[in-house]
């Protein structure tokens, strides 16, 4: 991600000292950050401000330390180590959480970093770099929608029954809410192997009347940020219910869009390689 | 229906043979060999057409049990071997290729698991393959790139730097490609696109630490120790996560 900078490391200590003051602090006074304070349009205005404060850092970079070190090799190493520890912290619990304030400095800072490079290496005396602006911008966008777009991101659990229909669901706190839709379980089918493994599995739910056919791996969109995905069942004979999900994301495509960069900038990155063979650059170290 | 699986130690000695004799004859030869690029791809023909046989016993694709997969790691390792052979001429890497293809050949002898026809309907996706089949050819890009950077950090050479970086950008290109295969499907299946459930959330060390070592640039010490301290998160990742009590619910969890 970075490139070459001779950045004392006085910044780097500085920084890590501020990220570390600002992720344990609030965390033992206040608890998690409140993510659900930053829905929309709030988490835009704030995505907003941090790119025309990064771009604003950029432009002095050639006076500003801290453009120079978030500009350097070893802002990448120390960004790419911040995802290394949020990644070992997460994967050593049981329930992660994802809204702790160190993981929520650590992408501020991993993001602001890609910004950095992006801005600075997007473009050669050749033209435009596409391996790696489809692999950094691929990274910020999949990064940053998953990042702002958390707060605006609603999971509900409907129990949709054969007898009546039902708009009522619960969030993963327990907590009841209404959703817009009316929904009715109108059919259900499953079969299974001979150890009892369920093979497969298929409701047809009526919606405000339509009815639409859900089975795992295939949920159906309802409009362009929300879907509904089929969970469970009851697995008497015949079924009486099932449980249905409802997503609500409005920055999927975002993500969708970063991911699919992120493939593309994969393959090529096979195809092309290293940019210059190890032994060459020896030659150019010597 | 166990047939495919029963003949699997007649099938394991004959691919072993073939690659044994495919590395010695490479490791004997100054310039290319046709020998043991012809003996080598013999082998790889062989262990396909072992896992395609056992594909259509099955009647599913063998990729659900640990034991299944490492199948398909060993035809991988043999083929990232063979494919780095010609391409490189690297004389060595036929035999790093076989060693480690004949380990996880010999587990699936010494521990054979039950390869039975029930595919839960979570794994009945179109994103199966392509997302284990990618996962385990990178396991054998990685797994090539960590014995060379063994080699590496004992006896540092610029031919040995290079094949590591080569080995590493391929090896990182499909581990990205198969943890974002895995992302796509997760939100199809579940509902997000990342959960930071164990598995995952090792995939996502695994991939930072390789790509630190990318970043860190070939030949020096530190990036042969981090390509090494990689390839030690990717086995968490692959196997190593089911002794962790974060792995208890996860929804990686087919066995």
């Amino acid at each position: 991600m970075g490139g070459k900078c001779n950045i004392s490391s006085t910044v780097e200590v500085l920084l890590i000292s501020v990220m570390v003051i600002v992720a344990v602090v609030p965390q033992w006074l206040l608890g998690d950050f409140p993510v659900e304070l930053f829905g929309a349009p709030l988490n835009i205005i704030v995505l907003l401000l941090c790119m025309v404060c990064t771009v604003e850092l950029y432009r002095r970079r050639a006076t500003s330390r801290l453009a120079q070190y978030l500009l350097s090799m070893r802002a990448t190493w120390l960004s790419l180590l911040l995802m290394v520890v949020v990644a070992l912290v997460l994967g050593l619990q049981r329930e992660p959480s994802s809204e702790s304030w160190g993981v929520v400095v650590a992408m501020l800072f991993v993001l602001t970093h890609l910004q950095m490079v992006i801005m600075r290496g997007w473009r050669s005396a050749g033209g435009v770099r596409w391996r790696f602006v489809l692999n950094h911008v691929g990274l910020w966008l999949a990064l940053a929608a998953g990042y702002y777009g958390a707060a605006d991101r609603e999971q509900l659990r409907v129990v949709v029954e054969r007898d009546a229909t039902t708009s009522v669901a619960y969030d993963m706190s327990g907590v009841m809410h209404t959703v817009e839709y009316e929904l009715q379980l109108k059919e259900f089918t499953a079969s299974y192997y001979d150890n009892g493994t369920p093979s497969h599995f298929e409701a047809h739910v009526a919606v405000d009347g339509d009815v639409v056919p859900l089975k795992v791996n295939h949920p159906y969109m309802l409009t362009w940020s929300d879907t509904l995905y089929l969970v469970s069942y009851d697995s008497d004979t015949p079924c009486k219910y099932c449980v249905v999900e409802l997503v609500s994301e409005p920055w999927r495509w975002l993500t969708m869009l970063g991911i699919v960069m992120l493939i593309v900038g994969a393959v090529l990155m096979f195809l092309r390689g290293p940019r210059m063979a190890t032994t060459e650059k020896y030659r150019c170290e010597r | 229906m166990m047939l495919g699986w029963n003949i699997f130690p007649y099938v394991a000695g004959v691919v072993f043979a073939l690659a044994l004799l495919g590395a010695v004859v490479a490791l004997r030869s100054r310039n290319r060999s046709r020998v043991a690029i012809i003996m080598s791809v013999l082998a790889v023909v062989v262990m396909s057409a072992f896992v395609a046989a056992l594909w259509l016993t099955l009647e599913r694709p063998p990729l659900r049990t640990m034991g299944e997969t490492r199948l398909w790691y060993s035809l991988f390792l043999l083929l990232a071997g063979v494919f780095t052979y010609i391409r490189w001429s690297y004389r060595w890497v036929l035999s790093f290729s076989t060693l480690m293809a004949t380990v996880f050949m010999t587990i699936n002898i010494l521990r054979p698991e039950l390869h039975d026809q029930t595919l839960m309907p979570a794994l009945q996706s179109v994103w199966f393959v392509p997302h284990v089949t990618v996962y385990m050819f990178s396991y054998a890009l990685l797994g090539c790139a960590t014995l060379l950077s063994l080699y590496g950090l004992v006896r540092p050479r610029a031919d040995v730097g290079e094949a590591v970086e080569r080995l590493i950008y391929g090896g990182v290109a499909f581990f990205s490609v198969g943890m974002l295969t895995g992302a796509l499907w997760a939100k199809e299946a579940w509902g997000a696109y990342w959960s930071w459930d164990a598995k995952e959330a090792w995939a996502a060390v695994t991939w930072a630490i390789y790509l630190i070592a990318l970043h860190l640039g070939a030949g020096r010490r530190r990036f042969y120790l981090c390509v090494v301290l990689g390839f030690v998160a990717l086995q968490m990742c692959w196997w190593g996560i089911s002794y962790l009590p974060s792995a208890a619910d996860s929804v990686h969890a087919y066995n």
